[in-house]
């Protein structure tokens, strides 16, 4: 207690050096407008005027109007205005009305980033890197989730599909993997309300034997968020960054900001899409001749003989039947915002539905979102933001099951002369029931059932007072709290008369699970702003409280009774119940200085944290970050354009990773036998004195906007180390134990992130290009424990991960040949990780036309392609016989992995979108008066797949749910392409 | 300003409050998922204890399934046609062996229920509330469970050896490999122990028992019990190990403190300790049985080929109650049987149902009768070991007295002992391989494909050899 007592001490005192001098002038006031400089020049509300040098500002209206008091002389007006590069104005001695048109910000330099719980900074003094996505960018094409959507836009990012199963299931990853075990999400906090991105495993795997909990395919939660409510996405990269959550934080952290009400006009927004999706790619399978009878029949048993009747069998198209559906998918999102200059609201709603390309697969959700601010007083401000969502995801029967529970695995197995669709309503057997697994994935996919629908509420406020207000000081309070809860049911029914259940001695089974997650978060900040002169000293305090907790519970049914889905109508309950609950209280405390006319800011700033997941639950863990950087403004203007700037900047910071709930407990087993519960002593060991991984960072960059304002670069080299790594050691077998948690060893994480934006053109025919590249190279420097495979690692000897020193975290081991013929131990085959990244997406617009693309070009990194290992295990691969199936089959029998280890190198067109604004007369007269804007476009998504990879899609993860990824193709969810015909309506 | 300041100062105090000393109690947040170590190694009693004797009884039946069939497969005991993975059908009787995968299986569970009982071992003293005479009692059980689990690390490992010195803490030194000898020796003298514990364990068990150790519930009964397990270990160390004689003679010695019997015969046959198996909820199920028409788990047709026939022409009968003809072959690369276990199944003479309530034999009757029958045989009692097989060939399989005699060749009687061996304990415990190790026959195993093998034995897990710091697949005795 007395520890952090002193602490809190200190701090205030640090608060109070820097206590307001009071000084009043006095003045005069100016008036003015503030307006687009582009089209037809509309005023623009809620822009900020600000006296330079002074904290005083004052606000525009909604007309775009407003008054400032300033003093006698000549003064220097600052305006800022969301979306807009800032500008300067000269206010002559005599001058009382000025008139301000803004540029549009194309390269976000005046985008305002957080940089504490309470304090912000604008973009272009920033001195850590800060990738911002606007809301445009998120909701140009419909994208399922707002992941998708950030493909192929972010530097530093790696953002892969754990399958093409509808309704989400991607992991982010922000510079590279910075744990082994830990938790390796990052933090989710939108309008301040830390948000869960949960993924609830357990559902599918628990009804299809044969897989296990963790090759589980469940979407993360962020596919709750409607992307069209989002106004920006700020990606806080490195540690001096996201150091402001602390121990949650090395993963980094997406800030998110739904859109708020302007005052004004009340404007109606609708947006109509219709579409479709379509299979991207499929695997074809052997394909037989009059002469391989005695092949297939070697295979599939006499049944196969009948086929060959007539010579050369028929040839069915198999993903076809179980992949090719393109039902009608659609989404409604509908919006109204407005009000007055005290109170402003905007409230959304929103009504999707996402058909997949398989039966009874699919994506819906539906929300509603009010979001209100509103002026009490001159001083006091409170803003309230609540959203409403239910989701349902239908994501069907895939990735590994070894009993053919799932399609892809089914599908290795079935000889393509022998079709799957019924006839007269009765479903064939199975790969003629004499071979493979033993399922027909088409009968499965409409008669089973693998649904989790999602109800969520977030919502929280933030209430600004400003206690005090002076030309020269200020200071507020912030108080912020939010609540994001959830309830997931899963319910996954697999009948008895399918036939993977029909040889099973309990058929039949029911899966029902609940998940309730409570998130709440709670922070008190003070701030503190002085600015005496020509420099700005800006010091901020708080104290944050934060909770999560989710509560899964699963009855699993088996035996059911014909036709019955009620988990009570089966004879073989088994029920489980899992809790996690952390709290975490934090102080923290950090001050901000920007000197030289807004050319230095130096930040520093610490964080305590102490946390129920921690073994010592009463130690404070210390946070601390500090960060610089100096603006060069008007830089060779000759070589670089009229008003060229370049900043550098550097910044170290340190974040942690906090234990998982159970990794402090050595928990006893209970199973079960002869009717009393025993006690075991369970395989894995927790570690009683775990502490928090930390990441301690450098970063070093430079921004240059150049070229008149025309083109910008950003470029930013990271070295990150995870030290205190949660690990989890496999101890010897001959241990009793199967896995022990312990604090050591250290990751490297080095990298590279260029940003590169140009304007060649603006005006009517104007085009903006935006280019990302993402290097990142990891190398685990100390590992204080034998070498080991973190568990959901992979299969055996069919290619795993395997944590080496000197080695990164993701790469795959196997065997191969030696070049006398025999074959290797296991020996590093593969890297996970690719090489680099690079994103590209062009906006061309002429007149009211307009057209934009997206492009994702991932170089490197490996597959195993386990799928293909299915098909040879079958004798049922497309190229049997062929010399690369010979290569293969050699491998196969001796167990050695190196065919099956493939590139991963593609090429994406993520988006592509073309529209078009309707003319004002068309509009008027084809939708009536009362319609403002009318704009049609067609979009796709994944329309182009580049790429050498023999398997469905180079992005899979079997044990998506993992810290390292693992790029494991087993008979995933395949990619699919999407197509939507979009009608937005202004009113 | 002043207000500011007061105003300020009154909110600093309140957060304070507010977020500290109010809070520390809620920063212990417990697990409420499951019970944790501590309340058996720091706290353990009467009750505690019992409800680890329940969890140790349940590890016994880890990797009954697996056994069955890895040794199964490597003796050509049966097949598994499921087709649902490939190391089914080619690295477990092709090869080659791989360390991380199936090869190094029946091994870390063992272990872990090894950690149980030594935890448990070291928890009884420090329960007050049981007798001296219960502690001992309680010790017998353990150890001889323990031993248990060690023959079958000792019997998957053969030559490699195994680590026995395994009470130590989780970050200590991996314990060492011991050979194949030194691990018998001590597996014996942990049946021994127990026995020793056993006698002094007064008149009954400060535990329930659990299902499947029905006629073995005191410490008096459980004794026979661990007789006829070290009687097993002793006659796998004849043979296996070449220890012969004295061993051959331990044996015998052992199983007269056994629970073998010749009356009652054909029903008490099934005498013994069975891994106890129910549907009902929660409870551990039959890993094997079946239905007909399930792909997996069928019988090798080489057994097929050398069931005897009884006086009237018809087959062995443990033939008829185990074995089922189906009309359409599995086939799977290469591989064919159409012949389906059903020893576990609830049968009538059409129909063959799976019953996941089907107990399985850990040891019984017809076991020891023939582990008698080996033990005379290598003790020079030929004679009595034909009595022996008899006993088995007519009660068990209603056939005719078999045609050896004491004239006859070792090798022929011992022919003969495996044929009665496959037959009575088919899919109960792999003995086919096990059988055909201990007698150096594995050359007589057949193969069913060009470039199939038949494994000697298991590897050392991946895992073992990693914090050895050992390349796998790893030898740790060297060689």
């Amino acid at each position: 207690m007395g520890r952090y007592r002193n602490f809190w001490r200190g701090l205030m005192m640090a608060g109070l050096v820097v206590w307001p001098s009071l000084a009043f002038a006095q003045g005069r006031t100016v008036t003015g407008t503030v307006t687009r400089s582009a089209g037809n020049q509309q005023p623009i509300a809620e822009a900020v005027v600000s006296l330079v040098g002074t904290l005083t500002t004052a606000r525009t209206g909604v007309d775009g109007t407003f008054r400032i008091e300033v003093p006698a002389g000549e003064v220097r007006l600052m305006v800022r205005a969301i979306g807009f590069t800032r500008q300067e104005v000269t206010v002559g001695a005599t001058q009382t009305t000025v008139a301000i048109a803004l540029d549009e910000d194309v390269f976000k330099l005046d985008e305002v980033i957080v940089t504490g719980q309470a304090t912000t900074v604008n973009r272009r003094n920033l001195s850590t890197a800060v990738s911002v996505v606007s809301g445009d960018e998120i909701s140009k094409v419909a994208s399922p989730t707002i992941e998708n959507a950030l493909q192929g836009k972010v530097a530093g990012i790696n953002l892969q599909s754990n399958s093409g199963a509808p309704g989400g299931g991607i992991q982010l990853q922000i510079r590279g993997n910075t744990t082994i075990l830990g938790a390796s999400d990052p933090l989710y906090v939108i309008d301040g309300i830390i948000y869960s991105n949960a993924r609830v495993l357990g559902g599918r795997a628990s009804a299809v034997a044969g897989a296990s909990v963790q090759e589980d395919d469940p979407a993360n939660r962020v596919a709750d968020i409607n992307p069209a409510d989002i106004a920006s996405i700020e990606i806080l990269k490195g540690a001096a960054a996201s150091s402001i959550y602390g121990s949650k934080a090395s993963n980094g952290v997406v800030v998110i900001k739904t859109i708020r009400g302007q005052g004004g006009r009340t404007r109606t927004n609708v947006s109509q899409r219709f579409g479709f999706f379509d299979l991207q790619r499929d695997l074809e399978s052997r394909t037989f001749t009059a002469g391989e009878v005695e092949d297939a029949v070697g295979i599939w048993g006499e049944g196969a003989r009948p086929f060959f009747a007539n010579g050369t069998p028929q040839k069915f198209d198999l993903y076809d039947q179980v992949f090719g559906r393109n039902e009608l998918s659609y989404e409604t999102v509908a919006d109204v915002s407005g009000g007055d200059d005290n109170t402003r609201f905007f409230v959304s709603g929103t009504w999707k539905r996402d058909e997949g390309i398989a039966d009874n697969t699919g994506f819906s959700r539906q929300g509603l979102r009010v979001n209100i601010d509103q002026t009490v007083s001159p001083k006091l401000e409170v803003q309230v933001s609540s959203v409403f969502n239910r989701s349902l995801h239908q994501r069907g029967f895939t990735n590994n099951g070894n009993n053919g529970g799932t399609s892809g695995y089914a599908l290795a197995y079935q000889p393509n002369f022998q079709s799957l669709l019924p006839v007269g309503g009765i479903f064939t057997g199975p790969a003629l029931g004499t071979q493979g697994p033993g399922a027909n994935p088409v009968q499965t996919n409409r008669l089973a059932r693998n649904e989790a629908e999602t109800y969520r509420f977030t919502g929280g406020a933030t209430v600004n007072w400003n206690a005090y207000t002076s030309d020269k000081s200020s200071f507020r309070f912030t108080a912020a709290g939010g609540i994001d809860v959830f309830n997931q049911a899963d319910d996954v029914f697999t009948p008895n008369e399918l036939f993977f259940e029909r040889i099973q001695a309990l058929p039949g089974t029911a899966v029902e699970q609940s998940a309730t997650s409570r998130q709440n978060n709670f922070n008190l900040n003070g701030v503190h702003t002085i600015r005496p002169s020509e420099w700005q000293a800006t010091t901020a305090f708080g104290v944050q409280l934060e909770e999560r907790q989710l509560k899964t519970t699963r009855i699993t049914t088996t035996n059911l009774v014909p036709g019955q889905s009620n988990v009570n109508q089966g004879t073989n309950l088994a029920a489980a119940e899992t809790f996690t609950k952390e709290r975490t209280l934090a102080f923290y405390a950090q001050e901000e200085l920007l000197f030289f006319d807004e050319k230095l800011l130096v930040t520093g700033g610490i964080r305590a944290e102490r946390s129920s997941v921690n073994g010592d639950t009463e130690k404070f863990f210390v946070f601390p970050k500090g960060s610089a950087s100096f603006r060069f403004t008007n830089v060779l203007p000759g070589l670089l354009g009229d008003g060229a700037e370049v900043k550098i900047r550097g910044a170290y910071g340190e974040t942690g990773n906090q234990p998982l709930f159970n990794q402090k407990f050595t928990n006893l087993g209970t199973p079960q036998f002869g009717g009393a519960n025993g006690f075991t002593v369970a395989g894995a060991a927790g570690s009683p004195g775990v502490e928090p991984e930390r990441l301690k960072e450098f970063e070093a960059g430079f921004d240059a906007n150049i070229f008149g304002n025309t083109a910008q670069l950003e470029a930013t080299f990271y070295t990150r180390n995870t030290t205190n790594l949660l690990l989890n050691r496999t101890p010897a077998p001959s241990s009793g134990f199967t896995s022990e948690v312990f604090n050591g060893g250290k990751v490297r994480n080095r990298g590279v992130e260029i940003g590169l934006g140009v304007t060649p053109a603006r005006g009517k025919f104007s085009w903006t290009t935006h280019g990302t590249f993402t290097l990142n190279r990891n190398k685990v420097l100390d590992l204080p424990v034998a070498p080991f495979r973190p568990p959901s690692s992979g299969f055996g000897g069919l290619g795993v991960t395997f944590v080496e020193e000197g080695q990164p975290v993701t790469q795959i081991q196997g065997r191969k040949f030696l070049p006398d013929g025999t074959r290797s131990g296991q020996v590093k085959i593969g890297d996970a990780a690719d090489d680099f990244r690079v994103g590209l997406s062009n906006d061309i617009s002429i007149g009211s036309f307009n057209f934009s693309m997206v492009w994702d070009w991932q170089q490197g990194g490996d597959v195993i392609n386990l799928t293909q290992f299915l098909y040879d295990d079958a004798q049922n691969a497309a190229d049997f016989g062929s010399a690369a199936h010979a290569t293969r089959l050699l491998a196969f029998n001796a167990g050695v992995m190196t065919p099956y280890i493939e590139d991963a190198t593609f090429l994406k067109m993520r988006e592509l979108s073309v529209g078009v604004d309707l003319p004002q007369s068309f509009v008027a007269s084809a939708f009536g008066r009362a319609v403002r804007t009318a704009r049609v476009s067609l979009s796709g998504r994944n329309l182009i797949l580049w790429t050498d990879y023999s398997g469905l899609d180079p992005e899979v993860a079997n044990f998506g749910s993992q810290a390292i990824r693992n790029n494991l193709d087993i008979a995933p969810f395949p990619p699919s392409r999407s197509v939507f015909f979009n009608l937005a309506l202004g009113f | 300003m002043k207000t500011s300041l007061r105003l300020t100062g009154l909110c600093l105090a309140g957060t304070i409050a507010l977020t500290t000393g109010c809070f520390d109690d809620e920063f212990k947040i417990p697990n409420t998922n499951s019970p944790t170590q501590e309340q058996l190694t720091e706290t353990p009693n009467r009750t505690i204890l019992a409800q680890t004797a329940t969890g140790i009884f349940s590890q016994v039946n880890t990797s009954v399934g697996g056994q069955i069939q890895q040794f199964g497969l490597y003796g050509r005991e049966l097949y598994n046609l499921l087709g649902n993975d490939p190391r089914e059908t080619g690295e477990e009787i092709r090869g080659p062996q791989d360390p991380g995968g199936r090869a190094g299986n029946l091994f870390g569970p063992y272990y872990q229920a090894i950690r149980t009982i030594n935890t448990y071992l070291a928890a009884i003293p420090k329960a007050a509330d049981l007798s001296a005479a219960e502690q001992a009692a309680s010790r017998g059980f353990a150890k001889t469970l323990m031993a248990w689990h060690f023959y079958r690390i000792a019997i998957r490992s053969g030559p490699l050896g195994f680590p026995i010195d395994v009470d130590r803490p989780i970050n200590a030194e991996p314990a060492p490999f011991v050979s194949e000898t030194e691990g018998f020796a001590f597996v014996a003298s942990l049946l021994s122990e127990a026995a020793t514990d056993l006698q002094a364990g007064g008149g009954s068990f400060p535990f329930t028992m659990a299902p499947g150790y029905t006629g073995f519930d005191t410490p008096a009964s459980f004794l026979r019990f661990n007789r006829a397990l070290l009687a097993k270990v002793e006659v796998t160390r004849a043979t296996l190990l070449g220890c012969g004689g004295p061993c051959f003679t331990s044996a015998l010695t052992a199983l007269g403190g056994s629970f073998i019997t010749t009356s009652g015969l054909p029903g008490s046959l099934n005498d013994g300790v069975f891994y106890a198996y129910s549907s009902a909820s929660g409870e551990p199920t039959n890993p094997v049985s079946e239905n007909l028409t399930a792909a997996r788990y069928w019988i090798h047709p080489s057994i097929e080929a050398m069931v005897q026939l009884r006086a009237d022409g018809s087959d062995d009968l443990r033939w008829t109650a185990k074995a089922r003809k189906v009309a359409e072959p599995r086939v799977l690369n290469e591989l064919s049987s159409d012949i389906k276990p059903i020893m576990f199944n609830a049968n009538t003479p059409t129909t063959s149902v799976a019953n996941l309530d089907a107990d399985i034999p850990l040891i019984k009757n017809e076991e020891l009768i023939l582990l008698r029958a080996e033990a005379r045989l290598g003790s020079g009692d030929k004679q009595g070991a034909i009595d022996d097989i008899n006993l088995i060939r007519v009660n068990a399989g209603g056939l005719p007295p078999t045609t050896l005699t004491a004239a006859s060749a070792d090798a022929d009687i011992v022919t003969e002992i495996i044929y009665n061996r496959t037959l009575s304990l088919l899919f109960e415990q792999g003995s086919r391989w096990m059988d055909h190790r201990k007698y150096n026959r594995l050359n007589q195993l057949p193969l069913d494909r060009p470039g199939d093998v038949v494994h000697p034995f298991m590897l050392v897990p991946a895992g073992e050899c990693d914090n050895r710091g050992l390349n796998t697949p790893c030898t740790p005795l060297g060689g």
